[in-house]
């Protein structure tokens, strides 16, 4: 998860789940979705909202729903 | 930091030193002289122009020689995102600096001082460019 105040009203679960899968790199994430390290980076600490297709190849990597891996939390 | 952020702060720095020509220009007009000769501010802008493309390709294969694998990967879209908001401001500042350009005909400028007053416009909106970009690229966005 990240922080309590993020930047984006979306936070996620990337770097839970890339330790649950035998503590991926943000590097090879970021192979296997065709984008940066930095991109990764900005978007596990929620800085960065990614487009619902990287969000989509994402969630395909560690084999679970968009859902279980972004979570919307609109600012009140 | 990525390759491209390394790149930008390169392009970054370079077109900061180009800087000094428009500094030595600058100089010149307000004391009414050409100094160092005709030749000075051709000679000048070349030899910066020339040095600091110099610069950056060296820099750019260093920087590709020793991290290949980050060289080849491709622009992602939070780059992209980075480029098009960066782009903004600098088209911007273009805009309306080649609007004031324009305006500096009615002032009795000569055509090498209109020359330059596009040139400098054109170094501001490039530096601001790329200013923008390292600014986002910090930010993460």
């Amino acid at each position: 998860m990240t922080d309590a105040h993020p930047p984006t009203p979306i936070t996620n679960a990337i770097r839970r789940l890339r330790f649950e899968h035998g503590e991926l790199t943000q590097q090879a994430l970021a192979e296997r979705i065709g984008v940066t390290r930095q991109t990764v980076n900005a978007i596990e600490q929620g800085k960065y909202s990614p487009s619902l297709e990287v969000a989509f190849r994402i969630a395909a990597v560690f084999g679970q729903p968009l859902e279980a891996v972004f979570q919307y939390q609109p600012r009140v | 930091m990525s390759f491209r952020e390394k790149s930008d702060w390169l392009s970054f720095i370079s077109l900061c030193l180009l800087g000094v020509y428009f500094f030595e220009v600058g100089r010149g007009i307000w004391a009414g002289v050409r100094p160092g000769g005709p030749y000075y501010y051709f000679t000048l802008f070349w030899v910066l122009v020339v040095t600091l493309i110099g610069i950056q390709v060296v820099t750019h294969i260093v920087l590709t020689v020793r991290a290949p694998q980050d060289a080849k990967t491709p622009v992602d879209e939070r780059e992209r995102l980075i480029r098009f908001r960066a782009t903004q401001p600098a088209y911007f500042v273009l805009v309306v600096g080649a609007f004031l350009s324009i305006g500096t005909m009615h002032m009795g400028v000569n055509t090498w001082q209109f020359a330059h007053c596009i040139l400098l416009v054109i170094w501001i909106a490039e530096v601001l460019r790329f200013g923008m970009r390292l600014f986002y690229y910090r930010r993460a966005v």
